[in-house]
């Protein structure tokens, strides 16, 4: 019916105008004149608009009609007032798309689930968060291989179990016969990875549980989509392809499909190797029949009908049954008493698990928040300037009125121009969003040269819908109530010429509402931005323990060189690439460790004879070069550091930090001289004499609590060190370069990656704090910025319609400050309500993200008194405006204004 | 059925008001008596049959045309008059015979009832 309105008006006029000339005729033939019969013709006939308006309206798309009718107006009138709707829509497109950008993170981050076959049927054992290999009894979260193949045989609960390994792998290995090596991402799966996931391969096929059984003959690999098209360039005879790893040559037997990442959300692996194969990978593990190299998740979908309790039930009895039963289990007290408090958890694994979760699922709740915060002030600064535009319009909905308009109608034509003000905010911020999540992305990622984290935040339906959802929202939110108002208009008065005071009292108390609620939202994300980037302050000013600035630091693959790591050629290897590099011109010291910085750690317990042993103590052991603390520039307190006469046969050493010296150690005596144990069990070969102290330093993370660090020298706890550092001065490319010669002069097949300083990589552990500052930081401007906009909008208004008034005081002498006063005097007191309405809301919001905080409580008041003199000079500048315009007002002309 | 009422303008003419509702059953039966006619023909029969007491202000008939033509009760096709003029021929369905004999029924059922009140008083 709409698309042939134009026929059905030009036939049903047809229809009219013959009906019209016939009965016109007939009068005529009566006896009438032409024109009375014409006249009687029309008279009998009706109000002919009217009737083409019932029978169009008879079709009943009539509603269709006039929202087009509606929406067409609206836009005209919207692009009548350039001015407002530039900033309506700036406002709005900044409020959506802020909160849709860290939604789509939220999204990924959290909500999403696995793209696997019915996702919520999966769980894994334990809580899933560790990583890494422990012998411990009583470890719920990482078993090891054989236990997993008991499990897979004796459980009731679970149609299918799989197992992968905690830790990924990073090596480098060869593509066919290409000359360059590659460094390829690593996961170690079970056989029955792939079918317990219920994964079907996009070519190929996957692994099935027989690739699995025996160890070292099965040298296959799968690999991933997105892999295939990097590497391969989506080659379709990819299956006949082999990669190298170490000495092994695996076949490509398979092709994931697209999307498929595994379990762990942020990680996407190149390819997949079975367990059966793990000894052929670097590092070369031997965990496949290692009752105790416990370094494993395992995973399992429930059977229908299973319940959690019930499966958590069924698992923990084999789970005390496999350990007690394994041949070589050391069933002591100790470990006893530990088997007996563990209890395996189930957690869900619908949402995969993540790293990310661990940093960033408080930042991006808080982040959330705050837009959210920013998108109601800029809703409350569209519906203040919608008021002021309808009390302009209240003529116009009078004489509607007057013609026959019903009032829901105006209401409806109101509510669809806010509508469309809102969707075409909505459409600008989803455009916004997809800029912001790039830029989001890079930031979460650890700054613009860092590689990006595989998190796939595109545009998706779950995304659109949220954008929906908050556009409608706002629409609603901010449309509504001046769309009653405007509606509820006194015809006559509105009719009269001049200004009636009718309709003035109504809008202000809401307007200053507005404003007041504004001010105080500004004030919490005022307050909050400081409380964060002060905490990022603090912390890049943390005392590390080492001189981080002014360090190269670069990481070598050493498994290429295909020794042993206890081979004296390997460690002589290490010893000369260091020598070499700290001859070089510019280099203050090199050193390798197994570890620098927040790259993970080995722990374990101390046993200290004369002081008693307490196994909740976990020292962090480092395998070090000679010249470590002097690459690090950490001070020694006391003794020596190691030297050439430490060797691999020389008695065993160990540098302690000062605070175990202090700790650990039985007090008053000094430590160096002194034998300690590194373990549990006093047995010789865990027996090392302290030859030095050394200053504290941060291992892991800035805001960690003081940690007790020994370290032991390279020959006599042989490592494959991958981590290297170089303490210089002058230019780092240049350095860089030479460091890089050095290294291949001594071996020209390691390769070398992670180019970068040591303090670089310190900062990168900030990130998410560093996220959090930045970003509360732009949108407390932008809340503030909104903040004046409102307050200029409204001040602006209630001056022009005081002109009168204004005039009339000048005219009786008022001078110029005097009425600037008058308006600054209302801008005062909104905005100080507004502030002292915001501090209670400020102390409860920042009480719930004072665990975020460092180095500062939640309730600072420095914090607080900085941002209330902020609020306060930009918002009196805003309120001055207006006030200065309102003095600037010629009495002659204002009078005249009636 | 809104049945616009034609309030007499003119001292001669002195017509009554149909009963509203009424104006569905008036147009079914015109056009069931006399097969296919357009507009202003059901209007002129409308009027002669009454013998001049019944008139429907006659633009009020169009709207009531739609709808019925919505509800499937007629259809409508183009013709040519006898005076060589185009014109919408209305014809009823079966489902408008069906609707024609209801509303008789309802018809005769109130003006009954009413009848047989006024004769007790």
């Amino acid at each position: 019916m709409l698309l042939h309105r134009g026929k059905f008006q030009r036939e049903l006029d047809e229809e009219l105008r013959l009906h019209l000339d016939l009965r016109e005729q007939q009068q005529r033939e009566a006896g009438l004149s032409a024109t009375s019969a014409h006249r009687t013709a029309r008279r009998k006939f009706g109000n002919p608009t009217v009737l083409r308006e019932n029978s169009h309206m008879a079709w009943g798309w009539n509603w269709l009609e006039t929202f087009l009718q509606d929406v067409s107006y609206g836009i005209r009138s919207l692009l009548r007032s350039p001015a407002l709707t530039t900033v309506a829509l700036l406002s709005l497109g900044l409020g959506i798309g802020a909160n849709t950008a860290i939604f789509s993170f939220i999204d990924a981050v959290m909500l999403r689930s696995l793209p696997i076959k019915n996702p919520a049927q999966l769980v894994v054992l334990g809580e899933g968060d560790e990583d890494g290999v422990t012998d411990r009894y009583g470890s719920t979260t990482l078993y090891s291989y054989p236990f997993y193949r008991q499990f897979q045989q004796k459980n009731e609960v679970f149609s299918d179990v799989a197992t992968i390994d905690s830790m990924n792998a990073n090596p480098y290995g060869t593509i066919d016969r290409r000359d360059q090596m590659e460094p390829m991402m690593i996961d170690i799966v079970s056989g029955t990875f792939f079918s317990t996931l219920g994964v079907e391969p996009a070519m190929g096929r996957m692994f099935t549980d027989d690739d699995d059984t025996t160890e070292g003959d099965h040298p296959v690999i799968v690999i991933s989509y997105a892999w295939w098209q990097r590497a391969f360039a989506g080659d379709p005879n990819v299956l006949h392809h082999t990669v190298k790893l170490g000495d092994t040559t695996f076949n490509i037997v398979g092709v994931t499909p697209p999307g498929f990442f595994g379990i762990m959300v942020g990680h996407q692996p190149d390819l997949w190797v079975p367990m059966s194969m793990m000894k052929a990978i670097p590092p070369h593990s031997s965990g496949y029949n290692d009752n105790f190299f416990q370094s494993n998740l395992i995973l399992g979908r429930l059977k229908p009908g299973v319940t959690h309790a019930q499966a958590e039930a069924n698992v923990n009895v084999l789970y005390q049954q496999i350990i007690r039963a394994f041949p070589d289990a050391k069933l002591n007290a100790y470990n006893l008493q530990h088997l007996q408090k563990a209890h395996v958890p189930l957690t869900s694994l619908a949402t995969g698990l993540s790293y990310l979760r661990r940093g960033f699922s408080d930042p991006l709740k808080i982040l959330m928040g705050v837009t959210a915060l920013v998108l109601l002030i800029a809703c409350a600064n569209i519906a203040n300037l919608l008021l002021a535009r309808s009390t302009a319009r209240a003529r116009e909905f009078a004489v509607r009125q007057a013609l026959g308009a019903r009032r829901i109608r105006l209401i409806r034509q109101l509510l669809t121009e806010s509508l469309i003000l809102a969707l075409a905010g909505g459409l600008l911020g989803i455009l916004f969003a997809v800029i912001a999540d790039r830029l989001l992305l890079r930031m979460i990622s650890g700054g613009f040269d860092a590689d990006p984290i595989p998190l796939d935040v595109s545009l998706n339906l779950r995304l659109l819908l949220f954008t929906l959802f908050a556009t409608i929202g706002t629409a609603v939110l901010f449309g509504i109530v001046p769309a009653l108002r405007a509606s509820r208009v006194e015809v006559t008065e509105s009719l009269k010429d001049g200004r009636g005071s009718s309709h003035a009292p109504t809008r202000t108390p809401l307007g200053k509402a507005l404003v007041i609620g504004q001010v105080a939202l500004s004030l919490v994300l005022t307050v909050a931005a400081m409380l964060f980037l002060r905490s990022l302050v603090n912390l890049t000013h943390v005392d590390t323990g080492f001189a981080r600035t002014g360090v190269l630091r670069l990481d070598i693959d050493s498994n290429v060189v295909g020794l042993k790591s206890d081979d004296p050629r390997m460690i002589a290897m290490f010893r000369q690439i260091e020598q070499r590099i700290a001859a070089l011109h510019g280099v203050k010291g090199a050193s390798f460790a197994s570890f620098f910085f927040h790259q993970g750690s080995w722990n374990g317990s101390v046993n200290v004879p004369g002081a008693g042993y307490n196994e909740r103590i976990d020292v962090r052991h480092n395998v070090i070069g000679d010249d470590y603390f002097k690459t690090l520039q950490i001070p020694v307190l006391a003794g020596r550091t190691f030297g050439t006469q430490d060797t691999a046969t020389s008695h065993r050493v160990a540098i302690i930090s000062e605070s175990m010296a202090r700790d650990l150690f039985p007090a008053g005596v000094n430590p160096v001289g002194r034998h300690y144990f590194m373990g549990h069990d006093p047995l010789p070969e865990t027996d090392v004499e302290v030859i030095g102290v050394v200053k504290d330093v941060k291992f892991g993370s800035l805001d960690e609590p003081q940690e007790y660090v020994d370290y032991v020298p390279n020959p006599q706890h042989p490592s494959g060190y991958g981590a290297l550092a170089v303490r210089y001065e002058g230019d780092f490319h240049v350095v860089s370069s030479g460091v890089q010669q050095a290294i291949h002069s001594v071996n020209r097949t390691l390769p070398i990656r992670h180019i970068t300083t040591l303090d670089a990589q310190v900062q990168r552990t900030i990130t998410n704090q560093r996220l959090v500052a930045q970003l509360s930081a732009f949108f407390g401007l932008l809340a503030i910025f909104l903040s004046s906009i409102g307050i200029y909008g409204l001040m602006s208004y209630l001056v022009s319609r005081r002109t009168n008034e204004i005039g009339i005081r000048m005219a009786l002498g008022a001078a110029r400050s005097n009425v600037r006063w008058l308006v600054m005097r209302d801008v005062v007191i909104l905005i100080v309500i507004g502030i002292v309405v915001g501090v209670p809301v400020t102390l409860l919001g920042s009480s719930l993200v004072s665990s975020m905080l460092y180095g500062l409580q939640a309730a600072d008041p420095l914090s607080l008194i900085a941002a209330i003199l902020a609020l306060l000079l930009v918002a009196l500048f805003a309120g001055y405006l207006p006030a200065r315009r309102a003095s600037r007002v010629d009495p002659t002309v204002a009078l005249r204004y009636e | 059925m809104a049945a616009l009422v034609n309030r007499s303008s003119s001292p001669t003419e002195d017509r009554d008001e149909i009963p509203p509702g009424t104006l569905y059953l008036l147009i079914l039966k015109t056009i069931a008596v006399r097969g296919r006619l357009h507009g202003y023909e059901i209007a002129e029969s409308i009027q002669q049959n009454s013998d001049e007491v019944l008139q429907v202000e006659e633009g009020s008939l169009y709207p009531a045309l739609q709808r019925m033509l919505l509800k499937g009760w007629v259809t409508a096709e183009w013709g040519v008059t006898a005076g060589n003029r185009r014109a919408r021929y209305y014809t009823l369905t079966p489902d408008g015979h069906k609707q024609l004999h209801l509303e008789v029924s309802q018809f005769q059922r109130v003006m009954g009832a009413i009848g047989r009140i006024i004769q007790t008083a």
